[in-house]
């Protein structure tokens, strides 16, 4: 056991001992929390999706006030399908659908409901309140023009007068009422809903760059090896066993180091919650298992850190985007969410999202750790064994 | 007990082959306490892959290897506790500095704690690394990593130290220093295995010196008995302008010639009273139509008994 502890701890520290590292390990999972974070709040202009007549002259005055207003981007689309399904992927924060002869009926004083579409969000309820705000606006001004045409004001205190007069008529003017649709049963809506702004990327992140720093430390692996430091040590009285133990149990530590200090960060610094600290400290380890192995297996096969360190980047990433640390499992088509699970990262993302976002506990996701710890054992028993017969050699 | 239990290394009958190539074919040999034995032998001879098999690293195609009484293999962890390993290549961590590199193998050889704080600084002087022991060994000069790589191998007071060629690229005044330390080890009661083949280092350091050629050892005894084996000869060194291999062959036609080797543009031969063979000599090269540019008399040494018993130069 000391021997296994003194090999572990020594790869922890040459880890550590390297700048670069440094930056990988620590600094940058967290900068990629807080760009996902960003993204997945939208605090760039949430996109409106219109649907209404092309030459409607208040919508176009409407629309003229939302791209004025702050945090709100307007786009034309073709019709109420097209809407519908972007509003339901999150394309569209939301949309509004207006109805022919607005102006018309504006001028004729009758009623027009505008259908607003949104998540059962909040961003969706801010651009509804703000919808409906621009529009009550726009139906003032409108009914004022239309009062000071019909009134013909002979001189500008006049004109004047007669303004302040609509504004206060127009206040209480028949409009535009907003009535609000929300894609409720819609699972995706629902299952983001009441996430907060860094939850979706702190657990996506971590198993992200755990695996990829795992890997990556299968170089590490190769080091020692080209060192002949490996060599060496089976030419002390330690079994290759020990040996081997003790170089997987450093890729390990270091996996579990990182995992945890993405924890810590994130709940300390962004709030991120992890959901039930049992249940995600268990899909946690099995994930770093699986990491692990897998960077021992690539330590052991390949013979060469420049080739090694390729494969590890390139498979770091790979897995992880097929897996869902980079863009939701849920937003998958069918297909590539079956593709997906071949990927360790996308039994814990699954695990993560049902732990925080519906409340899960150990046991409901006891069939995700359990296929975790097979891929773990598997990889390790590939990866112990090549290495095994590569010491002994 | 007996002489044969005295021994600190027992190696019998190694073999090993590379897929058709025999590495390692038929050595043995025993180092007793104190002893320093030498593998000299060229590029491929088979030495480091004797060690390998003598370290428990490699497994013998055939042989028996005992060190300080018990069997050696590569699970043999007993064994190995009593073996010091200094590889051919350098087998440190540059990452770590000298001091954590002694510690991490001083640990898996498994030294107590506080005799490897004393080891540690022991080690540490014999090498003259103690001023620059936190340094990391990777900033280190080629020579100062030859020394720490070698520390490594005698931190846990081995009772056989395995040296493979541990002064290539190691400048004069470190060598002499790594020669004294072995010398001092010896005298300590270390058996040591060394290989090289630079054979200043075999005459200085070793008892006993096995040539090795092609795996196998084709010559063993005291620098004195193998310098006798060629007699009471002389070595004569012709520089030839010419074809010195034809030169060479016509050489070995004479009588008092009993061997003669062409090596680039020297003939080296052995000869049974130079003076009186000389002019001989020079008339048969000058006759194989090469023509004599120098010549040089000496008595021999490790190296001529190589080319003799080999047809080779120790180093190409
Ligand atoms: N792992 C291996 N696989 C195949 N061939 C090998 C292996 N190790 C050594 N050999 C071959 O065995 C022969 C002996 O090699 P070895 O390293 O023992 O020589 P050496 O005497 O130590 O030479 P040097 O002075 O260059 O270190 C060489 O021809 C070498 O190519
Ligand atoms: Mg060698």
């Amino acid at each position: 056991m000391v021997r296994i502890w003194t090999i572990a701890r020594t790869e922890l520290l040459r880890m550590l001992r390297d700048r670069s590292n440094i930056f990988f390990v620590f600094v940058f999972p967290l900068l990629l929390v807080v760009l996902i974070g960003a993204q997945f709040a939208g605090s760039v202009d949430a996109r409106l999706g219109v649907v209404g007549p092309q030459d409607d002259a208040t919508l176009d005055a409407l629309l003229e006030r939302l791209e004025a207003a702050d945090g709100v981007a307007p786009v034309r689309m073709a019709d109420e399908a097209a809407l519908r399904d972007e509003v339901e992927r999150g394309l569209m924060s939301g949309g509004i659908l207006v109805p022919d002869g607005l102006d018309a009926a504006l001028l004729g004083l009758d009623d027009v409901e505008v259908t607003f579409i949104g998540r059962p969000d909040a961003t969706a309820t801010s651009l509804r309140t703000l919808v409906a705000a621009e529009l009550a606006d726009e139906t003032l001004a409108i009914d004022a023009v239309a009062l000071l045409d019909a009134l013909e004001p002979r001189s500008p205190a006049e004109r004047d007068e007669l303004l302040a007069v609509a504004a206060l008529v127009g206040g209480q003017a028949p409009g535009i009422t907003v009535a609000a649709q929300t894609l409720g049963s819609d699972e995706l809506a629902e299952e983001f809903a009441g996430l907060g702004q860094f939850d979706l990327g702190a657990s996506t992140q971590l198993f992200l760059f755990t695996f990829l720093t795992a890997l990556t430390g299968g170089v590490a692996l190769i080091q020692t090896r080209e060192y002949g430091v490996a060599r060496r040590m089976v030419a002390t009285p330690t079994p290759v066993r020990v040996i081997v133990a003790g170089i997987t149990g450093g890729r390990l530590l270091i996996a579990l180091m990182q995992a945890l200090y993405i924890v810590i960060a994130t709940v300390l610094l962004f709030r991120v919650d992890w959901g039930d600290p049992l249940a995600a400290t268990v899909v946690i380890l099995s994930f770093c298992a699986v990491a692990a192995a897998a960077g021992l297996v690539l330590g052991a096969v390949f013979s060469n850190d420049s080739q090694a360190s390729g494969a590890g980047v390139g498979l770091g990433i790979g897995l992880a985007a097929l897996g869902g640390s980079m863009i939701p499992l849920e937003l998958f088509p069918e297909g590539m969410r079956a593709v997906a699970r071949l990927t360790p990262h996308a039994w814990a993302n699954d695990a993560m999202a049902q732990i925080v976002r519906r409340d899960a506990g150990l046991v409901e996701v006891l069939p995700n750790v359990g296929v975790l710890v097979g891929m773990a054992l598997a990889l390790g028993v590939l990866g112990t064994w090549r290495l095994r017969a590569v010491l002994a050699r | 007990m007996g002489q044969v239990a005295q021994q600190v290394l027992r190696a019998t009958g190694l073999r090993k082959a590379f897929g058709a190539l025999q590495a390692v074919d038929e050595v043995s040999l025993t180092i007793a306490p104190g002893e320093t034995y030498g593998l000299l032998g060229p590029n491929g001879a088979g030495k480091t892959t004797s060690i390998s098999m003598i370290a428990g690293l490699l497994k013998p195609d055939a042989g028996t290897i005992e060190v300080d009484g018990r069997t050696m293999t590569p699970t043999a962890t007993a064994a190995k506790a009593a073996v010091g390993l200094v590889p051919q290549d350098l087998a440190i961590y540059p990452d770590l500095s000298a001091r954590e590199n002694l510690r991490f193998f001083g640990r898996l050889y498994g030294l107590p704690k506080a005799e490897l704080t004393r080891r540690l600084d022991e080690v540490l002087s014999v090498i003259g690394l103690t001023d620059r022991a936190d340094d990391r060994a990777g900033e280190f000069s080629g020579g100062m990593k030859r020394r720490l790589n070698i520390g490594v191998g005698m931190l846990h007071g081995p009772k056989l130290l395995i040296l493979d060629e541990p002064t290539v690229g190691v400048d004069p005044q470190s060598r002499n220093a790594i020669l004294d330390s072995v010398e001092e080890l010896a005298t300590e009661g270390l058996a040591v295995l060394y290989t090289t083949h630079y054979m200043e280092e075999a005459e200085r350091l070793c008892d006993r010196i096995a040539i090795v050629d092609q795996g196998r050892i084709v010559a063993e005894g005291t620098r004195r008995e193998l310098i006798a084996t060629i007699g009471e000869q002389d070595v004569v060194r012709l520089t030839v302008a010419g074809d010195a291999a034809a030169a060479a062959a016509a050489c070995e036609r004479l009588p008092a010639i009993s061997s003669a080797d062409a090596e680039d543009d020297v003939v080296v031969c052995l000869v049974d009273g130079a003076a009186a063979a000389l002019p001989q000599l020079l008339a048969e090269v000058a006759a194989s139509g090469a023509s004599v540019s120098g010549v040089e008399v000496r008595e021999p040494d490790l190296e001529d008994v190589f080319l003799h018993l080999t047809g080779k130069a120790l180093r190409d």
